[in-house]
């Protein structure tokens, strides 16, 4: 048997690379300051779409595609209320994910107890035989491997390129912009949808190589997770990172512990992972939150006036 | 803030609501059409399936622990909080009512221990509350994040004591607590299976339409809830009113906690109340947080969620496909329905 700290490290890559996904793409909304709890439907629908059109198919590639198509059209629906109809961001996030909710058990029910062929384990040649390092992170799913490069990729296009600064224009500066002639909305409603095609993604990571399966409700609030990963790591694509692996490190936990035969009870165990997120939300919450764009601190601060 | 209310006539307002509702109606109709279900047939048996006197036991049955609930999102709501902690502050309640039943073990008289079961819930669910709302003051987090993150860890709790400390050692098939005494339990209302739990969430209705109308408390939520600063600067703690109007919240959702368990379900096991919180939010938000709107919201939807149940059964469909149709309701309503917003 390996080592506990290893066989929770590993599970931290493949638990929280959902989750990173989805972080990854309330990163990118939340710079240009727009709140997505509809984050979490988002992935719900992704999951679905990935599973039922890699069953169709046969292969993941086209599902995990899907996925993030679904979750993207899903967005959409959240970036039309709240940009065009001015609807409350938090609220309408929910609504969304109900949504999500609502259409994936009317939709999903037929692949319940469906198989499909699902990403498999690829170990990368050579970086897998280093020790630990290759265990931990290179003996994972295709869309594992991807997060490593879109990971620095988004930090670069974000804080690096014109695009990065226009996004992050928006989001600090809304009114500023308009009055310079930049397409506001049309940057809101790109970064919104491209936030849910990530999470849709994550989702389709979720069902075809985490869970090879597809049950009802199975993202179990880790979009809401990944929005408060966001904030903690203050949408650095790195730190959203480091904020995913903790959740999938106290998830693997559990199993990792019960194989050696600790006698936990698993529901104690199950909550650790939401217990982790917010002790670190408490730890370094203040910081970000005061660090946060303008347009952000505007939807956070006055919830509910309608 | 000059939100429209159900009881409003104005006839542009109107015919948005009805043109929104009728909206949300065509867009679910077309999707049950691509599951092969007839939309027509699919209204039809929804309706007929909340008329006659058992169904409309079965929507306030439904209705009570959604009813408080509800006024749980809208308390907070007036004072500009997102409270979208239902579904823990309700398990909360739940598990504290019970804890106390097995606590006292039969071992006080009459229905004594019935009322110290209220009184717990309530604490339970405002404890749950309020550590949103102290996250948000001490640390800056948004409460929306916070409480829907604390569901996860209340639903835990529960399951936690189901499958272990509280687990009744007879009982056969999917752990569960044992049964509360009957004396532990709210009465029938007549020869219904509608329980006294009914009026508690009725006054609780009445009360806090009362306490938000008329008294110096609900005007400091409004005024907090419409501007914190010029709140602030009159002189209110900011503060002091958000964690109140939290706690109040959480009070209201563990009773709705309790109401549930003594009078409906009398154990606790798995799936206890789950996705009542985030109807409650809906009913709420469906209401724009006005109490006697917001309890009628939530016997509308409790209304739409039994007649999901007859999509199971007559359309093969399944039970949680009515979801949609409120997230389309709530869509419209949120797109549609509103005065001309004056951007804030």
């Amino acid at each position: 048997m390996t080592a506990l700290p290893l066989d929770v490290m590993t599970g931290a890559v493949r638990g929280g690379t959902s989750i990173l996904y989805a972080a990854l793409g309330e990163s990118v909304a939340e710079t240009a300051g727009v709140v997505n709890l509809g984050t979490e439907g988002s992935m719900l629908v992704g999951a679905l779409a990935g599973y039922a059109i890699t069953a169709h198919t046969g292969s993941p590639w086209v599902g995990a595609l899907a996925g993030g198509v679904a979750g993207g059209a899903l967005a959409l629906v959240h970036a039309f209320f709240v940009l065009d109809r001015k609807a409350n961001q938090l609220a309408t996030g929910l609504v969304v994910l109900f949504l999500g909710l609502g259409l994936t058990s009317l939709f999903g029910a037929a692949y319940v107890a469906r198989t499909a062929t699902s990403f498999d384990a690829w170990n990368v040649p050579l970086l897998s035989k280093i020790p630990w390092i290759g265990e931990i992170f290179f003996q994972h799913d295709p869309l594992t491997y991807l997060t490593y490069f879109l990971v620095p990729a988004l930090w670069f296009v974000l804080t690096r390129t014109g695009i990065g600064l226009l996004v992050r224009g928006v989001g600090e500066r809304t009114e500023v912009l308009g009055t310079y002639g930049h397409n506001v909305r049309l940057v809101q409603y790109l970064a919104v949808v491209a936030g849910g095609f990530l999470a849709g993604l994550g989702g389709a990571q979720l069902s075809t190589a985490y869970a090879h399966a597809w049950f009802e409700n199975m993202t179990q609030g880790r979009g809401f997770v990944a929005v408060a990963v966001v904030i903690f790591a203050a949408r650095r694509p790195l730190a959203a990172m480091g904020g995913s692996y903790l959740f999938g490190a106290a998830l693997a936990l559990s199993p990792a512990l019960q194989a050696r035969g600790w006698q936990i009870n698993q529901f104690a165990l199950d909550s650790l992972p939401y217990l982790a997120v917010i002790v670190v939300l408490v730890l370094l919450g203040k910081k970000r939150a005061a660090e946060a764009p303008e347009g952000l601190q505007k939807v956070f601060e006055m919830s509910t006036a309608t | 803030m000059s939100a429209i209310t159900f009881t409003s006539f104005d006839r542009k307002a109107t015919l948005r609501w009805v043109l929104a509702l009728a909206g949300a109606a065509a867009v679910f109709g077309l999707l049950v059409l691509t599951k092969g279900a007839n939309p027509f047939e699919v209204y039809r048996s929804m309706l007929d399936s909340v008329r006659g006197s058992s169904s409309v036991e079965g929507i306030l049955l439904k209705a009570t622990p959604l009813v408080l609930a509800a006024l749980a999102v809208a308390v907070p709501a007036r004072a500009g909080m997102v409270n979208v902690g239902g579904e823990g502050q309700l398990v909360m309640g739940g598990v504290f009512a019970m804890g106390v039943s097995l606590a006292v073990d039969g071992g006080l008289p009459g229905q004594t221990t019935l009322v110290l079961m209220c009184i717990a819930a309530a604490v339970g669910g405002a404890i749950w509350a309020a550590i949103g709302a102290l996250l948000k003051l001490f640390v800056g987090i948004n409460e929306a994040v916070s409480t829907l993150l604390l569901n996860y860890l209340a639903v835990n709790v529960m399951l936690f004591l189901i499958y272990d400390r509280w687990k009744d050692a007879n009982g056969s098939g999917q752990p569960a607590t044992r049964a509360l005494a009957s004396s532990e339990r709210f009465s029938l209302l007549g020869s219904s299976n509608v329980h006294a739990g009914l009026l508690l969430a009725l006054v609780a209705t009445a009360a806090i339409w009362w306490v938000l109308r008329s008294t110096r408390w609900g005007f400091r939520l409004r005024v907090v809830g419409g501007n914190p600063e010029a709140a602030r600067r009159a002189g209110i703690s900011v503060g002091s009113t958000l964690l109140s109007a939290m706690l109040v919240g959480g009070a209201l959702a563990g009773l709705g906690g309790v109401v549930q368990l003594a009078g409906a379900e009398f154990k606790l096991r798995q799936g206890f109340l789950a996705t009542y919180g985030y109807v409650a939010f809906l009913a709420s938000w469906l209401a724009r947080h006005k109490p006697i709107n917001v309890a009628v919201a939530a016997v509308v939807l409790a209304g739409i969620s039994v007649a999901g149940d007859s999509l199971q059964l007559d359309s093969s469909l399944p039970a949680a496909t009515v979801n949609v149709l409120m997230a389309l309701v709530l869509l419209a309503v949120f797109g549609w329905t509103r005065t001309k917003a004056v951007s804030s």
